[in-house]
C-alpha cells in the first residue's frame, strides 16, 4: 500500500505509535489522550483503516483508558471503540467495563455506553445484555431510551430473533411520551432558527421506537397495517409521523385493497402544522400509482405553498417533488407555473435549476420562447453539473415541440461556444445530435453548427464523435460536399485520434461524390505519419474499387447493424463451445436498421425523461437489472450440460410467481422453449431460518401426455438460500399445456443452539401450475415501419373484452406481459385516461410477424374494455393472440 | 481559603500520594471480582455475575491508589491476560482453595504466565481464596506444593490464605499491594 501520509499531515504510523505509548502510560493524561483519539478517529474515518493486528493493538491500548473517569475522555473512548469494533479481534473484552457504565447512574455515560455495547456484542453474548436493553428502552430518560433503540437497529443483523423479543418494550415506548428534558436542549437553541424548534428533538424516542418496530415487523404486512392503524394520531414527533406516512405509502403500493383507508390517512397529514410532515404527505400522494387528478390536486397546491417557504430545504424538496411529477403529468403541475417562475431567481441555484427544468416540462408552445431567453442569462452563473441538467431538459423540449427547433438550436449553439467542462459540452453535442435525428427541418443548420464547433474543439474524443456523426448524417443532406471541407481540415490540423475518425468520416462521402475529389483527398492521407490513419484510408480506397456496388454500399453505409450485446453473447458462446469446424453463424444475431435504432433511442429517451431525478438511477438500474437477470438466466442454463445439448433457447418467459411471497418456500418459475423441447425452471428459495431441505425435486404432471426428458434436482437447500430445479419435456404439439407441480424434499431441522442437523422427514409442497400461453411463442421485436407492416400482413382476427383492471395503464401493461409483444412508438405510455391505442409487434419462434392493435376504452360505468385486432402470417397463431384474455 | 486549601492538598498529594497498577487474574469462579469488592469495603455478595472481559476497580488506602484490573477467568479470556499484565506493578493470582480438582489447571496457567518474557520480575501474589469453606480448603503449604510455587525463580512471590467472605487476611493483601506502590 502506498497510502502513508494523508493530506492533513497526520502520519498514520506516528499516530499509531503515539497512541500505543500514551495509552499504556501511567498515569494517563486525559487531555492528551483525547486529542490523540481524535486524530486516530480522523485517520480511521478518512483514510484506509488500520490492518487487523494494528487495530487490535490499538483497541487494547484504548481499553486501558477505562481506568480514567474523565467524562470527556470516556466519550472519546466510546467513539473510538465503535469505530474499531469491526476491525479488531476480541473486542468482547470491554463488555464488563461498558456494562458498568451502562448500568450506572450517570446519564451521560449510560447512553454512550449502550450505543457502544451494541456494536461489540455478538450472537453468543447478546443474551447477557437482553435485560439491560429492555430496561433501557423503557427508561424514563429519552437519551438512554433512544440509545437502546438505535443500538437495537445495529443488533438486528447480529440476531434478529433476539431483538424481536423486545417488541413489547419498543411498542410501549412509541406511545410513552418522553419530552426531551430542557437541560439537554441547552446549546441546541440554534436549531429553532431552522424552524424545528425543540419540536423535532422532543419525542425523538417515538421516532426511534417506531423505526425499530417497523424493522421487527416489516416482513409481515398484516402486522405493519396494525402498526399504522394503532399509532395514527398518537404521535407527537414529526419524524415519527413522516415514518408513518412512509409505511402507509408502502402498504398502499403493495396492496390495492387498502388503498382507500391509506389514502385517507396520508391525506389527513397534508395540512399538518409541521411543514416536513405535510411535504412527506404530498410526496406520498404523488407517488400513488394511477392517482386521479382530484386526488393529486390538494398535494400539488400544498407543494405550491411550500415553494414560498422561507427555508431553502423546503423550497428545494417541493420543487423537486413537482419536477418529478411533471415528468409524467406535466398538465397537473402547470397550475403552479407562476410560483415556479419566481423560483428561477431563487438564491439557491439548485432550486433555480429545478425550477427551470420543471418549467421546460410544463411549458406550452407559447411560453417556450420566453423561457429560453431566461435560461440563456441563467446559464452563465451556474456550475457545470446544473448546466447539464438544463441541457437535458432543453433536449427533450426540442423533441416535444419541433416547431421551436430554431430557438433551441440557437440556444444550444450559443452555449456550445461558451465556457464549460467536458461533460457539459458532451451533453450539448448529444442534444444537437438528437435535433438532427428527430427534427428533420433542423438537420442542415445543426450539422453546420457542429462543423463550426469541431474547428476549435479541445476534446479529441468529442471531436471524433462529431466526425463520425457527420459521416453518418452528412451524405444524405442536400449539399454533402459542404462538410467535406470541414472534415478534411481536421486531417490537416489534428492529432492522430481525430485524424483517424476524420478519414473514416470522409470515406462515407465516397458514394455521393461524383467529382472524385473525396478520393483525391483520401489518397493524400496515405502517407500520414500514423499507422491507423493510413490503414483506414487504404482500406476505404481499396473497397471503393470493388466493381460490385452493393458490397461497397454495404461497407460504407450498412443498412443493418448488428445488435452489439447479442453479437458479443453469441461470439462468447461460439468461442466457449470450441467447435470451430462450423463457421460462426451471423444469422442468429439480431440486426437493426438505422430507423429502428433511432426510434428505439427516441423511446429510451422518452422513458428516461419520464423517470429522471432520483428515478434516473433506479430506472436505468431496473432496465439494467432486467437485462442482467436475463443474461444470468441464460448463463445458468448454459452451465448445465443436458440443457446445452438441447440447442439454442428460442424464448424465455418472464418470471412467474408460483407461490405467495410470504410463504415458507418461495418459488418462481420460468419457461424456456427450445426447438424440440421445453425446459421448466423453478427457482426455489428456502425462507426458513433453521431447516435444511435435501434432495429437492419437482414432480411435474403435464395436462397432456409428454415425454419427460430429464430433471436437474437440488441435492441440498440451506436455510435462507436459493436454488434452481430444471425439468425438461419434449415440446408439445398443442400450444397450450399446463404443468401441475409438486415439490418433494426431505426436511431436516437444525438445532439453533448447537447447529446439529436433526433427522429428516419426507415432505411435499404444492405450488401453482405453470402454463404455456401464446406469449411463450412470441418474441418482442421492434418494427420501424409498423403501419406498412400492418397493411401487408394477411390474416386478421379480432376480439373484444371487458377487463378487470382499474385503469387503462394496467390493461396495457397486462397485455404487453401476456402477449410478450413490443410496444411500438411509445404507445405503451398512456396519455389519456379515457381511451388509448396500443400498437404492438412481435416475431414468432419461426421468424414470422405478429402485429397487434389494441384500442382501450375506459368508462365509469363499464370499466376498461379493449378491442384487440391482430394480423400475422400464421392464421392459427393470429387467432390465438386474440384469444389471449379467454 | 478554599483555593489555598486545594493548593495545599495538591502539594501534599504530589509529595505523598502514590499509585500502583495491579492485575487480578485466576480461573473463572475463583472469586476475583468478589475479593476486589471486599477489598473496597463492600458487603460480601455470593452471586456476582461473571466478568466478560475486564473491569477496573480502584482501592484507595492511606494516600495510595491501587488500580485493580479485574480480568475475566473464562478460557476465552486467558490468552488476553498477558496484554494487561505487561507493565503492571504486581500480579494477583486468585485460586479457589475449595476446588482441589482444578489445581492442575491452575498450575499450568500460572506457570505458562510466569514463563512469559514480557512479564519477567513482576511481583506475584497467589491468593488461596475461599478459606471459609473449611475443612475442604487447601492450606497455604499445600497450595505452595501443589502449584509448585518454589520452582518459580527470579520473582518476588508470596502466597496468602484469605477469605473474601470472612475478610480473613485481607489486611495482609492490602499491605502487600501498598508496598508495591511507587511514588508518582
Amino acid at each position: 500500500m502506498s497510502y502513508k501520509k494523508n493530506d492533513d499531515g497526520l502520519d498514520r504510523m506516528t499516530v499509531f505509535q503515539e497512541c500505543i505509548s500514551e495509552f499504556n502510560a501511567s498515569p494517563i493524561n486525559p487531555r492528551k489522550s483525547r486529542t490523540l483519539l481524535s486524530r486516530l478517529l480522523y485517520i480511521v474515518t478518512t483514510g484506509a483503516p488500520f490492518p487487523r493486528d494494528e487495530s487490535t493493538q490499538l483497541f487494547f491500548s484504548i481499553t486501558k483508558l477505562f481506568q480514567h473517569k474523565n467524562p470527556a475522555l470516556r466519550q472519546m473512548v466510546y467513539l473510538a471503540i465503535k469505530e474499531l469494533a469491526d476491525d479488531a479481534d476480541d473486542v468482547i473484552m470491554v463488555t464488563s467495563s461498558i456494562m458498568r457504565d451502562a448500568t450506572g447512574n450517570d446519564v451521560f455515560y449510560r447512553s454512550n455506553a449502550i450505543r457502544t455495547l451494541c456494536r461489540i456484542i455478538d450472537a453468543s453474548t447478546i443474551q447477557s445484555i437482553e435485560r439491560l436493553i429492555k430496561a433501557s428502552i423503557v427508561d424514563k430518560n429519552p437519551a438512554t431510551s433512544s440509545a437502546a433503540l438505535v443500538g437495537s437497529y445495529h443488533l438486528l443483523p447480529v440476531s434478529r430473533d433476539f431483538v424481536r423479543r423486545w417488541a413489547n418494550e419498543t411498542q410501549d415506548t412509541v406511545v410513552a411520551n418522553k419530552p426531551y428534558p430542557a437541560a439537554l436542549l441547552i446549546g441546541r437553541e440554534n436549531t429553532s432558527s431552522f424552524g424545528y424548534g425543540s419540536g423535532i428533538a422532543a419525542f425523538q424516542t417515538q421516532f426511534h421506537a417506531l423505526g425499530l418496530l417497523y424493522e421487527m415487523r416489516s416482513h409481515d404486512r398484516v402486522a405493519l397495517l396494525k402498526i399504522i392503524q394503532q399509532f395514527n394520531g398518537k404521535l407527537h414527533s414529526p419524524y415519527a409521523n413522516i415514518l408513518l406516512i412512509r409505511f402507509a405509502s408502502r402498504v398502499l403500493a403493495e396492496d390495492p385493497n387498502v388503498r382507500k383507508p391509506m389514502h385517507k390517512l396520508i391525506l389527513s397529514f397534508l395540512n399538518h402544522a409541521n411543514d416536513a410532515v405535510s411535504l412527506e404527505s404530498a410526496r406520498a400522494i404523488l407517488a400513488i400509482r394511477n392517482a386521479t387528478p382530484q386526488e393529486v390536486e390538494p398535494a400539488i397546491s400544498s407543494l405550491q405553498l411550500l415553494l414560498g417557504s422561507h427555508r431553502p430545504a423546503f423550497r428545494f424538496a417541493a420543487i423537486r417533488a413537482l419536477n418529478r411529477y411533471a415528468m409524467s403529468h406535466p398538465e397537473a403541475v402547470q397550475i403552479c407555473n407562476p410560483d415556479i417562475q419566481e423560483r428561477i431567481s431563487d438564491p439557491s441555484r439548485t432550486v433555480a435549476t429545478y425550477a427551470i427544468t420543471t418549467l421546460l416540462k410544463t411549458g406550452n408552445n407559447d411560453s417556450v420562447d420566453h423561457l429560453m431567453s431566461q435560461i440563456s442569462n441563467f446559464m452563465l452563473d451556474i456550475p457545470d453539473e446544473f448546466k447539464v441538467v438544463v441541457v437535458e431538459a432543453v433536449r427533450s423540449l426540442a423533441v416535444k415541440f419541433p416547431s421551436k427547433q430554431q430557438d433551441v438550436l440557437h440556444f444550444l449553439a450559443d452555449i456550445l461556444q461558451s465556457d464549460g467542462g467536458v461533460s457539459f459540452k458532451q451533453a450539448v453535442v448529444s442534444a444537437i445530435f438528437d435535433l438532427v435525428r428527430f427534427v428533420p427541418q433542423a438537420k442542415a443548420e445543426a450539422l453546420s453548427q457542429l462543423c463550426e464547433y469541431i474547428e476549435d474543439c479541445e476534446y479529441p474524443f468529442l471531436a471524433a464523435r462529431i466526425l463520425h456523426f457527420l459521416g453518418v448524417e452528412g451524405p444524405s443532406t442536400e449539399d454533402p460536399l459542404k462538410y467535406v471541407r470541414y472534415i478534411y481540415n481536421r486531417i490537416l490540423l489534428e492529432n492522430a485520434v481525430t485524424r483517424a475518425a476524420a478519414v473514416t468520416a470522409l470515406g462515407k462521402f465516397l458514394l455521393v461524390d461524383k467529382t472524385g475529389s473525396v478520393k483525391t483527398l483520401l489518397e493524400r492521407t496515405l502517407d500520414d505519419s500514423s499507422d491507423e490513419v493510413r490503414d483506414r484510408a487504404a482500406i476505404i480506397l481499396r473497397i471503393a474499387t470493388i466493381p460490385n456496388k452493393k458490397i461497397v454500399a454495404d461497407f460504407i453505409e450498412p443498412e443493418q447493424n448488428y445488435s452489439l450485446g447479442a453479437l458479443e453473447q453469441e461470439l462468447v458462446r461460439y468461442v466457449t463451445a470450441s467447435d470451430f469446424e462450423k463457421p460462426f453463424d451471423f444469422s442468429v444475431v439480431p440486426t437493426f436498421t438505422k430507423e429502428q435504432e433511432n426510434a428505439e433511442m427516441l423511446q429510451a429517451m422518452q422513458k428516461a425523461t419520464k423517470s429522471v431525478d432520483e428515478d434516473i438511477t433506479q430506472g436505468a438500474s431496473a432496465a439494467e437489472k432486467e437485462q442482467e437477470t436475463a443474461s444470468a438466466i441464460s448463463e445458468k442454463l448454459a452451465a448445465i450440460e443436458e440443457i446445452r445439448e438441447l440447442g439454442r433457447v428460442l424464448h424465455t418467459s418472464s418470471a412467474v410467481e408460483l407461490t405467495e411471497r410470504e410463504t415458507e418456500y418461495v418459488v418462481t418459475g420460468y419457461k424456456h422453449i427450445f426447438e424440440k423441447h421445453i425446459v421448466l425452471q423453478y427457482d426455489v428459495s428456502n425462507t426458513l431460518p433453521d431447516t435444511i431441505l435435501a434432495d429437492v425435486t419437482a414432480m411435474v404432471t403435464p395436462s397432456e401426455e409428454l415425454n419427460e426428458e430429464f430433471v436437474v434436482a437440488l441435492p441440498e437447500l440451506k436455510p435462507n438460500s436459493e436454488g434452481t430445479i430444471y425439468v425438461a419435456f419434449e415440446r408439445p404439439e398443442d400450444l397450450f399445456v399446463s404443468f401441475e407441480t409438486v415439490l418433494k424434499f426431505e426436511s431436516k431441522e437444525i438445532d439453533p443452539s448447537t447447529g446439529e442437523v436433526g433427522e429428516g422427514y419426507l415432505d411435499q409442497y404444492e405450488i401453482e401450475s405453470l402454463e404455456l400461453s401464446v406469449g411463450d411463442y412470441l418474441i418482442p421485436a421492434f418494427n420501424g415501419n409498423f403501419d406498412h407492416t400492418w397493411d401487408e400482413l394477411g390474416n386478421e382476427a379480432s376480439a373484444t373484452y371487458a377487463l378487470e383492471v382499474p385503469t387503462i395503464e394496467d390493461g396495457v401493461q397486462a397485455l404487453l406481459k401476456l402477449l410478450s409483444i413490443q410496444a411500438i412508438g411509445g404507445t405503451d405510455h398512456v396519455t389519456e385516461p379515457a381511451s388509448h391505442t396500443l400498437k404492438g409487434f412481435a416475431r414468432t419462434l419461426e421468424g414470422g410477424s405478429i402485429a397487434v392493435v389494441a384500442r382501450f376504452v375506459h368508462s365509469a360505468a363499464r370499466g376498461v374494455s379493449v378491442k384487440l385486432v391482430a394480423r400475422g402470417e400464421d392464421e392459427m397463431l393470429t387467432q390465438l393472440v386474440c384469444e389471449v384474455f379467454e | 481559603m478554599s483555593i489555598w486549601r486545594r493548593l495545599y492538598n495538591w502539594l501534599v498529594s504530589l509529595l505523598w500520594s502514590s499509585e500502583t497498577n495491579v492485575v487480578v487474574i485466576g480461573l473463572q469462579n475463583a472469586g476475583k471480582s468478589t475479593l476486589l469488592a471486599s477489598l473496597q469495603g463492600s458487603d460480601f455478595s455470593p452471586d456476582t455475575i461473571p466478568t466478560v472481559g475486564f473491569a477496573v476497580q480502584t482501592i484507595v488506602k492511606n494516600k495510595v491508589t491501587i488500580k485493580c484490573w479485574d480480568l475475566g477467568g473464562q478460557p476465552r479470556f486467558r490468552s488476553l491476560w498477558e496484554r494487561y499484565c505487561r507493565g503492571a506493578d504486581a500480579i494477583v493470582f486468585v485460586v479457589d482453595s475449595a476446588d482441589s480438582d482444578l489445581l492442575p489447571t491452575v498450575k499450568s496457567e500460572l506457570h505458562a504466565l510466569c514463563s512469559q518474557e514480557s512479564l519477567e520480575h513482576i511481583p506475584l501474589l497467589v491468593v488461596a481464596n475461599k478459606q471459609d469453606l473449611q475443612p475442604h480448603a487447601t492450606t497455604v503449604d499445600e497450595m505452595i506444593e501443589k502449584l509448585d510455587l518454589l520452582s518459580i525463580r527470579e520473582r518476588d512471590i508470596v502466597c496468602y490464605a484469605v477469605s473474601a467472605k470472612t475478610l480473613q487476611n485481607l489486611d495482609s493483601v492490602i499491605e502487600w499491594l501498598v508496598a508495591r506502590a511507587h511514588h508518582t
